[in-house]
């Protein structure tokens, strides 16, 4: 039984081995949610990869929607009309949603509606590590945050409890380690579903107008004191007792984990408040475990979001307390929290004895292996054609803006070509700006699925401020970068249903632009002049290079067991370098002095055999063994 | 009881399915396992590792030094968490062979291996181990991860065994697949117990006998 076969059909009491986000899909089973939205994301992706493939079967609705602030309008709709819904999403995607979010908190909801976050520590795959806590009180909504595959499923079922109780959504909070944390996980019923047909909202029943956010302002206030009032009672805020339960901890989500290790590795006599609902507060709970405690340490990754609260309790009740955070630089403030940092946190306050550990010297010697674009990647060869035609062109002052997908790796050696990459979409707003106020020629590049997020506001206003610059569509056919998900320019949407859709070429022609060629970026001999007309346009011109990703491609071939490979005639070779220099496929490498090519990674695009990159034509097919 | 196993190599390598045969194992054994998974930005290409902790222990992330075991998918990636590495760690390094593209655009080659285990020297027990070409016969490449697996546990005492793995083998591929897994899990054992005994064209770092 795979993963999605065991999400869909587990029986109650069974263990099964999910990943946190794999255990959130099974949450959403046994809630018997009837909607759910999102806009793919790491550490959220895997949420919506697992309800995609049971959804038909599960009998629920799912959509990939075009952006997570439609997500959200989405899955408020399914809320208000009674069903339970489900938005989900990256951390920095709830900053495009925010502006819905904000609202909605004072609109309140009729069927149970869960929001969750996936915040990303250290930043593994994100531009940044905001802490998503903060929207919690800025949008006035209770939050709930697990730390385990078990947690994360047990919770979510929980989290719509207490929406349906309050009427207003409930925001759900992982990190990258509780959501790519993989463990076994106990599953409960599933309940039946019930045909997901919404009903009518109510005549004028959510219309924030100010004079009717006026009336809503207050029932919030309320909602939010019945919140306060679950949070005192319920057992996802929780005491451990460690020993002689000497020493307080406060903690939450990832951190509770490595705490926990922490302090059974040292014997620490500790008491630990584990905060699974941190909006708002268990402030009464958390008042008698500061008087029961001399000495108190919050132990939270991020901004010190628990302890300032934390801090404001103790003041106003007047308890006398040592308490140990971030604030007073007991515990870092940046980056996630493993056993590591807390113990040498720990080490002085608690006189803890640390064994050294010293990196060895050998790790210092091993060369970097960032992330690259894989053998066959279009986009290594939209870049190449793009870096060519630019130079051919005699072009010297040239910006590139960038953004986020899989093309952002052209940021790195050998292309480097990013200037400015901020976020999804800002790569043609900030074209627009650089493009009006400065004299250089400005080249934006855009994935399909972040053109359709929000790319196409700022085309409209790059065209209609009458700015110059030539946009490049890197069109993989794919949300290539957070797993292949589908995309508004796909044949197929979330539930696998056939779609209408929607063309990239026509959508850059309704807003005036009228220079648009569409180019394969394999064939580098037309793509090479398409590029160069296009930067001698005035106003806005756009180059759309379209070719599926080359993983979606792979699999094709390798089921039809074609996959064809290229070798190196070394007698040819002149050894310019080139193909290693300029091109850097990582499937082409040097070995004893020699241009070599590893056919277990060449995937046989033969773009490297094109006389544009190899001038000696020493890049030839050869025969593959099996496959 | 405590059990860390690092699972290291380049994205697309697979390093993600060989540490979800191990977390399964563990689990098959009744044992708790906790395991941590890379995904998103270095799907592939990239340096990928992945931690598989068994028994009585919380976070997925390993501390420093506290690794029992690491298996290295690709030679130089293996020597690349070493920092998770003790003198009792059993270190497998597959004989696979990726060159960096930061070495490439360099004009370089493939690093030494030899060397980088000269530099070790006795950070770890590192044995090499062309798992590659035991997976080569047992149906395909991709299954060396399985025959470093037999390997390690013939090596070492893990707190599971052959029957573990064969229901997670199981659990996870079906098919052709399935017996590639089992047929290069059982060369990965024989060839781990030659290892053990002395013969075999196997090399173990920080000793005179290094080169071949």
């Amino acid at each position: 039984m795979n993963i999605y076969e065991q999400v869909l059909n587990g029986k109650p009491g069974e263990k099964a081995l999910l990943l946190g986000n794999e255990a959130i899909a099974r949450g959403f089973l046994e809630a018997a949610v009837g909607v759910a939205a999102t806009y793919p994301g790491t550490p959220s992706s895997e949420v919506g990869d697992t309800l995609s493939e049971i959804a038909k079967e599960g009998n629920f609705y799912f959509e990939v929607s075009v952006n997570e602030k439609v997500a959200v309008e989405v899955a408020y709709a399914a809320a208000i009309s009674g069903l339970r819904s489900f938005a989900f999403m990256k951390h920095v995607g709830l900053n495009v949603a925010a502006d819905a979010l904000m609202s909605i908190a004072y609109s309140g909801v009729k069927g149970g509606m869960v929001i969750m976050t996936a915040d990303d520590p250290s930043m593994f795959s994100s531009q940044n590590e905001q802490d998503n806590r903060h929207y919690a009180e800025l949008a006035h909504m209770p939050m709930i945050e697990p730390s385990t595959p078990q947690e994360a499923k047990d919770y979510l079922i929980r989290a719509f409890e207490i929406s349906e109780k309050l009427g207003m959504p409930v925001l759900f909070r992982t990190t990258t380690r509780v959501s790519h944390m993989r463990a076994p996980v106990v599953l409960g019923p599933k309940e039946d579903r019930l045909v997901m047909a919404g009903s009518f909202p109510g005549h004028l029943a959510h219309v924030t107008l100010p004079s009717f956010s006026i009336k809503s302002r207050k029932a919030l206030t309320v909602r939010l004191e019945h919140a306060g009032v679950i949070s005192q009672q319920t057992d996802l805020n929780r005491l451990e007792v460690f020993g002689n339960g000497e020493y307080g901890f406060i903690t939450s989500g990832s951190a509770y984990n490595s705490l926990v290790d922490v302090i059974r590795k040292h014997s620490i006599g500790a008491e630990i408040l584990k905060v699974g609902m941190s909006n708002p507060l268990p402030e009464e709970r958390i008042a008698s475990f500061l008087m029961n405690h001399d000495y108190i340490f919050v132990v939270e990754e991020l901004d010190p979001y628990l302890e300032q609260k934390v801090r404001v309790i103790a003041q106003r009740e007047g308890i006398p307390v040592l308490l140990h955070g971030k604030l007073d630089r007991t515990f870092p403030e940046e980056f996630e929290y493993n056993a590591d940092v807390i113990e040498r946190s720990l080490a002085e306050p608690l006189k803890l004895k640390l064994e050294v550990h010293e990196v060895p010297m050998v790790v210092q010697q091993v060369p970097p292996r960032p992330p690259v674009l894989c053998p066959g990647c279009p986009h290594r060869a939209t870049y190449y054609a793009v870096k060519r035609a630019v130079r051919m062109s005699g072009i010297k002052d040239v910006t590139y803006s960038s953004d986020i997908g899989c093309y952002s790796l052209g940021a790195y050696e050998p292309f480097e070509m990013a200037d400015v990459l901020l976020e999804m979409g800002g790569s043609l707003g900030a074209a627009s700006g650089l493009g009006k106020l400065t004299g250089s020629h400005v080249i934006a590049f855009v994935g399909d699925s972040t053109f359709f997020h929000a790319g196409m506001p700022a085309l409209v206003n790059a065209v209609r401020n009458g700015s110059r610059l030539m946009l490049v569509v890197l069109d993989n056919s794919t949300t290539a970068m957070t797993g292949q998900q589908t995309n508004p320019g796909l044949p197929y949407d979330g539930m696998g249903n056939p779609a209408k859709p929607v063309s990239i070429e026509e959508m850059i022609r309704s807003t005036g632009v009228q220079n648009v060629e569409t180019v394969d970026p394999y064939d580098l001999k037309a793509f090479l002049p398409a590029v160069m007309r296009s930067l001698k346009s005035e106003g806005v011109s756009a180059v759309v290079a379209r070719r599926e990703c080359a993983i979606l491609r792979d699999r094709e071939l390798r089921k039809g067991k074609t996959m064809p490979v290229y070798v190196v005639d070394t007698k040819k070779c002149g050894l310019c370098m080139n193909c290693v220099t300029n091109f850097s496929c990582p499937a082409i490498d040097i070995k004893d002095g020699h241009i070599s090519i590893d056919p277990d990674l060449c995937d046989g695009c033969g773009v490297c055999s094109q006389p544009m990159v190899c001038p000696f034509n020493a890049i030839i097919p050869g025969v593959r063994n099996g496959i | 009881m405590e059990y860390n196993v690092i699972i290291a190599g380049v994205g697309g390598q697979g390093v993600v399915t060989l540490g979800s045969v191990i977390a399964e194992s563990a689990m098959d054994a009744r044992l708790n396992v906790v395991m941590s998974e890379i995904h998103g930005l270095s799907q592939r290409g990239g340096s990928v590792s992945v931690e598989v902790r068994i028994g009585d222990v919380r976070s997925p992330i390993t501390p420093a030094g506290a690794a029992d075991l690491i298996l290295g998918l690709e030679s130089i990636e293996a020597f690349r968490v070493l920092d998770k590495a003790n003198s009792n760690t059993l270190v497998l390094v597959n004989s696979r062979h990726m060159t960096p593209v930061y070495l490439s655009i360099r004009g370089k080659e493939y690093p030494d291996i030899r060397e980088l285990a000269r530099s070790a020297g006795n950070t770890a027990r590192i044995h090499f181990m062309d798992a590659e070409n035991l997976a080569r016969e047992a149906g395909s490449e991709r299954a060396a991860g399985t025959a470093l697996l037999g390997a390690a546990l013939s090596m070492t005492s893990i707190p599971f065994d052959a029957h573990n793995v064969h229901s997670a083998l199981e659990k996870r591929f079906s098919g052709r697949l399935y017996d590639i897994n089992f047929d290069a899990f059982e060369r990965g054992e024989k060839a781990g117990i030659e290892v053990l005994e002395g013969r075999g064209d196997y090399i173990q770092a920080g000793k005179a006998a290094i080169g071949r």
